[in-house]
Formats: C-alpha cells, sequence, structure tokens
C-alpha cells in the first residue's frame, strides 16, 4: 500500500481504534449482531469463528474500488476452508433461496464482488500443490496470484500471472489472466490445464470431465451468468532461462511502438512485450505522487518518449532488438534511471541528450560507456529516491530501493509490479478491449476515448497495449481516472465508461475483430480463438 | 522594408538595427504556440531594450507553404503594394538528414510563393540571407559566385545552395534586382556578448560546462567516485582535468563572425548593392579549436582537453566523455577544422573595407558568461 499510492491504511486503523476506545468510554451503546437460524447453520458448516452477520465486519465488504457499483452491505460474510464446506453452503444458500456472492480480493473491475445476502470470502483457501513433471501448479481459490509466482520462482518456474493482488482462480473465473508475458503466454484457456467447481446444485466438476458444462466456448454476451463457483484451478508452469533481461524501447510516436511489437511479436522475439505511455511509466518511476506530473512531462518534452515498449526476452532475444536497429534502455541503465529519477528534474545535461536525439532519436543510448555517464549524472541512490517522500515512509523506500528487484525488469513484469502504481494518484476504470494490431483503428478508437472522456470532463491517458497470439491481436488498454470520492466524478465516469463501450460494440460490428473486455466476464476459462476470432 | 525571419537569431539582430535606422518594416511571419506574430515580436524587442517602435512596424501573418502567401487577394494585394525592398532572412538550419523534407520546405518550396511575392510586389530589391558554406566541402577557395557542387557537408548547406540557384534564376528572368548575402557562423555581440540563440560556437562549450558540472557533482558529493575511474579530478588550484581528446580529420581553423558585425555590414551591402552581387561576410582571422579550448580552460576552469588531428587507432579506449562528446561534436567536425578561404572582393566594396575583430579570449568571456547568465537562452 504504501508503496503503490503512499497511503498508511495502519493510521486509519489506529484512528478507528481510538474512535471506538472513546466511544465506549463516553458510553456509547455497542450494538451486538443477531444470531439467527441462517446463521447457525453457516457456522455449522464452516465453524463459529468463520461466519458473521456482525456489520462491523460486513461493512468491509460493501465496496470495493469499481465506479460501477454502489455500496452494498452484505447480510452475511462467510469463510470456507474447503471446497466441501463450500459445496454444503451452496447447498443451504440454494434450500433458503439465498443469495449469494463470491469475493476474492474485492478488486472487480465490473463491481460484481458487491452485493446483498452472503459474501462468500475464499481468502482462506490458499492450498498449493506443484505437479512438476506435468508441468503444473494446483492453486486453490484464495492463492494470490504474487504469492503462486513466487513458489513458482522458487522451483525454477514461471506462471503467466495478474495483478499481484488478484486471486488467481477468480481472475480466471472474471476474464482471464493477462499480463505482459501473454505475448508468449497466451491468454484465458492458455494458461491452465484443468479447474475444479462447484455448480449452482453444489455438486463438483471438474473442467476436464466429458459431462461438464463447454467453458472453453465463448459468446458474445454481457454479463453471462457464472458456471459456478472455482475452488481450484491447475496453473501452466513456464520454463525459464537465467539469460533474461528486461529493456525499454523508447519511441517518437503509437505508430512506430506499433510497427515494432507487431514486427517482435510475428517473429517470435521476446517473451513479455507492452506498449506503454509516459503516464503509465511516469506513474510507476516517481517517488511520490506529486512529482509524477513532472516526470511524465521531462519523458515527453525533454527525452522525447511519449511511449516505450517494455520488451523481456532472453540475450538472443535483446540482441536480435539491437540488431533490428533499436536503441534501448537496458536493466543497467534502468538501474540507473529508476533511483536517479529525482535528478532528472534538475539536470540541465538534458539539453544535450534533447540535440543528440535531433539527429537520430535516442542515439545517446548507443553510445558506449553511456550508462557510465548515466549513473554519474543521476547519483542513483535509496537515499535520493527517498529524499522526496515523507519523512516517516522514507525507511521503508531506502529498504526497498537497497533490494534488486524493483529495478529488476524481469521481477517487475513478472509479478505485474510496473502497473500496480498507475492509480496511484486517482483510481481509474480500464477501458480493455481486443483487436487487431491496425494502426488506422487504434489510433482511432484512442481518438475517441479520448473525447469521450474529454466530453465528461474525465482525467484520461492511453493505459498499455500488449500484443498476443503471434501479433495476431493485441489488447489495449485505455484509462479513465476518477475521483472516488466525489461521486458527481464517479457519476461522469460511469457514464464515460458506458458510453466508451458502446462506441467499442460499434466497432465491433464495423469490423468483426473488436472485442469490448465485457464480454468475457465469467467467461475467462474459455478459448482465446474462441474470444478473438468468432 | 519587407523582412522575413525576423523572430530568428540574424533577422532579428537586423529588424533591430533596420529600425534604429529609421526605417519601416514589414515583418511577414507566424504565429506559434498560440503567440501572434505581433507578441514574438514585441518580446524579442524587449529583450532588445527597445519599447517604442509600434509606429515602424506592421505585421502580416502568413504562410510561406501557400499560393500569395496565405492571404486573400486583398490583403496580398495590399502588401505588394507597401512592399519595397525584401530581405528573406527566414530559414530551418537543421543539419540533420532526417529532417530533410521539413529543411526543403522551409528553404527551397516557400521560395515559389515568396519570389512570386517579390515579383507582384515589383520589389526594388530582394535580398537573400544565404550561408558561406554552399560552395561544397572539397573546395579551396568560395568564390562570390552561384556554384554547383554535390559535396555538402549537411542538408542546410545543399538546401541553402539550392535556394541561391532558384532565387538567381528566378531574379533574372523576372528582371528583380537580388543580392545573396552569405555569413559563416554567427555568434554574439562582440561588444556586449548578449545572444538570442546559442547555437553553433555555443554548442561545444555548453556540452562541456554541462559534463564538468555532472563530474563535479560526483566529485563534490559522491567522493568522486565515478570521475577516479576515468582519471578525472579536481586539482590543488580548482581546475576539472576532464580527459577530452578531440579528434579532428585535419589542421583547419573555424571562421565565425559576430552577429553585430552581421549586421553592419548586412545594412551597408542592402545600402550600396550591386543588382546580383554576391557577398561574403566571413572572417580573415580563423580561430582554430586550439584557441577556442584554451580560452575554455581559463574561463570555465577546465584541463585536460586535447585537439588531435587523424582518426583514433581502432585500439584507443574512449572515456564516457570523449564518446559523448565525440558523438555531440560529430555534425559541426568539419567546421571546427575548415581551411576553406572565403572571397571577398563584392564585401569589401560593399561594406566600406568593415571587418569582423578577431576572436579573443575576452569576446569568448563576453558571450559565454552572458550564454550562462540567461541559462543558454532558457532564461530568455
Amino acid at each position: 500500500m504504501l508503496f503503490l499510492n503512499e497511503m498508511r491504511p495502519v493510521k486509519v486503523m489506529e484512528a478507528l481504534k481510538n474512535h471506538v476506545e472513546s466511544y465506549i468510554k463516553n458510553g456509547g451503546k455497542v450494538k451486538s449482531a443477531k444470531q439467527d437460524i441462517l446463521l447457525s447453520e453457516i457456522k455449522n458448516i464452516v465453524g463459529a469463528e468463520w461466519a458473521t452477520n456482525d456489520e462491523a465486519i460486513t461493512i468491509t465488504y460493501s465496496h470495493d474500488l469499481s465506479p460501477i457499483s454502489d455500496p452494498k452491505i452484505p447480510d452475511y460474510m462467510v469463510m470456507p476452508d474447503s471446497k466441501e464446506e463450500i459445496a454444503a453452503l451452496v447447498k443451504l444458500f440454494k434450500k433458503n433461496n439465498v443469495t449469494y456472492t463470491i469475493r476474492g480480493n474485492g478488486q472487480n473491475l465490473l463491481g460484481f464482488a458487491v452485493n446483498e445476502g452472503v459474501i462468500i470470502d475464499l481468502n482462506r483457501m490458499k492450498t498449493i500443490e506443484f505437479d512438476e513433471k506435468n508441468w503444473l501448479v494446483k492453486a486453490g481459490p484464495g492463492v494470490a496470484a504474487f504469492d503462486l509466482q513466487k513458489k513458482a520462482r522458487e522451483r525454477g518456474y514461471r506462471i503467466n500471472a495478474s495483478e499481484p493482488a488478484a486471486l488467481i482462480c477468480a481472475n480466471i473465473m472474471c476474464s482471464g489472466i493477462m499480463s505482459t508475458f501473454s505475448t508468449t503466454y497466451g491468454i484465458n484457456a492458455d494458461n491452465f490445464i484443468d479447474a475444479e467447481f462447484v455448480d449452482k446444485n453444489g455438486a463438483f466438476f471438474n473442467l476436464n470431465d466429458s459431462f461438464s458444462p463447454n467453458l472453453y466456448s465463448y459468446k458474445n454476451l454481457q454479463h453471462k451468468n457464472s458456471p459456478g463457483i472455482c475452488v481450484s484451478a491447475s496453473i501452466k508452469l513456464h520454463p525459464v532461462t537465467d539469460d533474461e533481461s528486461g529493456i525499454l524501447v523508447p519511441f517518437q510516436t503509437l505508430d512506430m511502438a506499433l510497427d515494432f511489437i507487431r514486427d517482435c511479436a510475428v517473429r517470435h522475439i521476446g517473451l513479455a512485450m507492452g506498449i506503454v505511455g509516459a503516464e503509465y511509466i511516469s506513474t510507476f518511476l516517481s517517488p511520490t505522487k506529486k512529482t509524477a506530473s513532472e516526470i511524465k512531462n521531462i519523458f515527453i518534452d525533454k527525452l522525447e518518449i511519449p511511449f516505450l515498449v517494455v520488451v523481456i526476452g532472453d540475450k538472443y532475444a535483446i540482441r536480435t532488438i539491437g540488431e533490428m536497429g533499436f536503441p534501448y534502455f537496458d536493466q543497467r541503465l534502468f538501474k540507473a534511471l529508476y533511483p536517479g529519477l529525482p535528478s532528472l528534474k534538475s539536470a540541465q545535461w538534458l539539453e544535450l541528450i534533447k540535440r543528440l536525439s535531433d539527429d537520430e532519436p535516442y542515439s545517446y543510448l548507443r553510445i558506449d560507456n553511456f550508462a557510465e555517464l548515466l549513473e554519474t549524472a543521476l547519483s542513483p541512490s535509496p537515499e535520493l529516491y527517498s529524499q522526496e517522500i515523507e519523512p516517516e515512509l522514507r525507511s521503508f523506500f531506502e529498504k526497498l530501493f537497497s533490494g534488486n528487484e524493483i529495478t529488476d525488469l524481469v521481477w517487475l513484469n513478472m509479478y505485474r509490479i510496473m502497473s500496480t502504481r498507475l492509480g496511484r494518484k486517482k483510481p481509474f476504470l480500464p477501458v480493455l478491449i481486443y483487436l487487431p494490431i491496425d494502426n488506422v483503428l487504434i489510433n482511432e478508437l484512442n481518438d475517441k476515448f479520448r473525447l469521450i472522456a474529454d466530453k465528461y470532463n474525465i482525467e484520461n491517458d492511453f493505459g498499455f497495449i500488449t500484443p498476443i497470439d503471434n501479433g495476431k491481436r493485441c489488447i489495449l488498454e485505455y484509462d479513465y481516472f476518477y475521483d472516488y470520492n466525489n461521486p458527481e466524478e464517479v457519476g461522469r465516469v460511469r457514464l464515460a465508461g458506458t458510453e466508451a463501450y458502446i462506441m467499442v460494440d460499434d466497432y465491433s460490428v464495423k469490423t468483426g475483430t473488436v472485442k469490448g473486455h465485457p464480454y468475457v466476464l465469467y467467461q475467462g476459462f474459455c478459448r482465446k480463438e474462441n474470444l478473438l476470432y468468432s | 522594408m519587407t523582412l522575413t525571419g525576423a523572430t530568428g537569431f540574424l533577422g532579428s539582430h537586423l529588424m533591430v538595427s533596420l529600425l534604429k535606422d529609421g526605417f519601416r518594416i514589414i515583418v511577414l511571419g507566424r504565429s506559434k504556440k498560440e503567440e501572434t506574430l505581433q507578441n514574438r515580436i514585441f518580446r524579442l524587442l524587449l529583450w532588445f531594450g527597445i519599447k517604442d517602435s509600434a509606429d515602424q512596424l506592421e505585421f502580416v501573418e502568413t504562410d510561406f507553404l501557400k499560393p500569395m502567401l496565405g492571404l486573400s487577394a486583398e490583403d496580398y494585394k495590399r502588401l505588394c503594394t507597401s512592399t519595397e525592398q525584401i530581405i528573406h532572412c527566414a530559414s530551418d538550419t537543421s543539419f540533420t538528414e532526417r529532417k530533410r523534407d521539413i529543411v526543403f520546405k522551409s528553404n527551397v518550396k516557400s521560395l515559389e510563393s515568396i519570389l512570386e511575392f517579390a515579383k507582384n510586389a515589383n520589389a526594388d530589391y530582394f535580398h537573400y540571407i544565404s550561408t558561406a558554406y554552399v560552395a561544397g566541402a572539397n573546395v579551396t577557395v568560395c568564390k562570390e559566385c552561384i556554384s554547383s557542387p554535390t559535396d555538402f557537408l549537411n542538408i542546410y548547406e545543399e538546401s541553402k545552395a539550392s535556394a541561391e540557384k532558384i532565387i538567381a534564376a528566378f531574379c533574372k528572368e523576372n528582371s528583380l534586382p537580388f543580392t545573396i548575402i552569405r555569413p559563416s557562423i554567427v555568434y554574439g555581440d562582440s561588444r556586449t556578448g548578449r545572444s538570442l540563440r546559442f547555437i553553433a560556437l555555443y554548442f561545444p562549450i555548453q556540452s562541456v560546462t554541462y559534463i564538468r558540472d555532472i563530474y563535479l557533482n560526483d566529485i563534490k558529493n559522491n567522493n568522486g567516485k565515478k570521475s577516479e575511474k576515468f582519471g578525472i579530478y579536481l586539482d590543488e588550484e580548482d581546475y576539472l582535468f576532464l580527459p577530452l581528446r578531440i579528434y579532428l580529420p585535419k589542421a583547419g581553423a573555424l571562421n565565425i563572425i559576430p552577429v553585430d558585425y552581421f549586421v553592419n555590414a548586412t545594412v551597408r551591402i542592402i545600402t550600396n548593392a550591386t543588382p546580383g552581387g554576391i557577398y561574403h561576410l566571413t572572417n580573415n582571422f580563423h580561430t582554430k579549436l586550439e584557441d577556442i579550448a584554451e580560452y575554455n580552460e581559463r574561463l570555465m576552469k577546465i584541463k585536460g582537453v586535447e585537439i588531435i588531428y587523424g582518426r583514433p587507432a581502432d585500439n584507443i579506449l574512449r572515456n564516457p566523455v570523449e564518446e559523448l562528446f565525440d558523438r555531440f561534436i560529430e555534425p559541426y567536425r568539419q567546421y571546427l577544422s575548415d581551411s576553406r578561404v572565403f572571397e571577398r572582393v563584392n564585401t569589401d566594396l560593399a561594406t566600406d573595407n568593415l571587418y569582423p575583430p578577431e576572436f579573443t579570449y575576452d569576446i569568448f568571456k563576453n558571450c559565454m558568461e552572458y550564454a550562462i547568465s540567461v541559462n543558454w537562452g532558457d532564461a530568455i
């Protein structure tokens, strides 16, 4: 949380605790949770301490970061520990005609983790079982992507993982796993071998059972019904070589970046790839929210880098990109740039860099020993990076930047850390679509996304583009930022998001190749071919 | 007088001189970044300390790539009627091949509409500000005539040579009197050091200054960890020893003139012009890079700069500063060791033997101190 947005939840917790103590001290009454028959039956299944209707707890399940959902306080919250308990709960709820909603970590982009009735929180189900001979790892529904990736890395493998806090099963259920590694590892059904479900009657089925519903199919429907509760998924393990590294390839236009990723994807160059904009990279790199816009201007005006392509690859891939004639920031330059970023703000020598680029864009990156110069000029250090951060947070950041991971592009992409800071200034509604890497179409859509946001006076920016399926398609994200505490702005972002997806629908009909992300909801298990080409 | 390029380095200095001489000037140009042409010029005039010249100036927003300069028939006709002499100073000075199309549009294509305007205005004279470097890289003596070389050092030279030929042919065909004025490399005012632009001569000095500051910071704040690795240190006299070997292809010198000389000579040429006259505004005092390095050592307190003639041997290891500087001066390398001689017969006649000064340490000091005081133009 500190790294993502400089928020300090512990402070809020302390304040809340003090408030409650003071309330009680001053004779305030404490409302006790009422016991009822349903709660007793739920407790009989999961144990007394794992279910409640106490509003002090249920209220914490009443909201998420989606601007689409209104807060709703559930009547009950239950935390099962096994698929058998889930099956029993489903039967109980069916018998009593009780609405229930599954919740992973509560970050459903479309607001479907908030509901009345019962919330089934799966966070206790964290089993991880490796089957290395079959290149898979079976993960329970409470396992977060970060934890699973960490375990996989300890054994020398890698999985295709979503946002670090996302629960892996929930992520597949909702829309499928996607990351920059989707360039080679794929999306949706490419990422798993099997999965286990509890259906609406409380019965079990496996994806590979011959009688199971065909979850590999795809229907172009919004809000398709959930096939059941995913209680485990067998995720593919991928091999890792010891010569992998990351680079950032700068581009002056989105068109140039698109041509590059298409070329690389078609030729199978690189493992992971994504185009990011100046907003994305500056938000990630900047020590504070406040400095992010200043750094963004430096990237655009001084360095003339409105777009960067992140590439992870082995030594052969990186060498090939060099041979293709593209200058890039390699891992050593990135290690200088990231913790040395504060020095950029006052760097007069950026003028030289700009002038060298006049002759050939980014030609300074071709200078032998440029890394030496950059390291000297930026003097990167954990202390430098932390100097602008509020004093009480500095030790955290100094410790973070003393390690290697935070400046390792492979690590940052593998755990999908780079995208985590995008909402640090404001939460955002991502408009996600699948489409061909067609420069004209992408520029047209970006313009329209921007116009819609401007119409509703919503801060907006290009998010990212990742090529998939050998460069035949890509995933495009355009982001609408909003103030979560401003209901009027939340209202506007809802309208903007709705209009954006209506526009995408029009393009879907017109082109036959564009797909809006909401259609994938609850179809995350589908074959990518059914999603992309049907 | 109708003037183009008045917002540029040479054009602005020329405009001010003409205003001081009492000329009425019609400025042709464009607004930029939502700032009107008029506001751009008034902002420049403030820098020159001129506040009360509004009644001598008229501003016409034009587009040289459009017929009739992008004006309505009525405005165009009025402009033609008011125009007597034209000084065409507007130019794109980029060297890079990457900008070939832009440079050629700016410096050559635009002539179609500008020359047509000169003809329609029945102008008394068309004065073209060109460059001394239109004769090609391999010529020994650059004559005051139109030539047709092919060995240009960059796209700028090529476009200016092309423009000269078009102007000469058009003016001859339409009996339009013209002059071509060819300055060499222009720096700031030799008396005050003031300048509006800090390109050419200033670039290498600015680069060395920035590089010096990077290593001074390393020495002062990081115990010189990086500096030490490449033999960079602060000596007992507080001079930074910065090993910087600059390789030049051959012995030669830099031909530079101050902007005050450019202005005075141009005004004299315009006053005493001969139709079809070509004039070299060049310096008979050649400035060697060794001289500039020595000036730089004194002023910026940097030692270790070494000028070497020839190519570096393949086995010579370059330090990061050398790698950067090398890349940086590449477009200028030939100008730094130039051995071309410029004929000045027409110029000496028209300017009554007015000569640019020798580039001394005092001039260097004035110019660079001014450049630093305005942060190389950022503070203007």
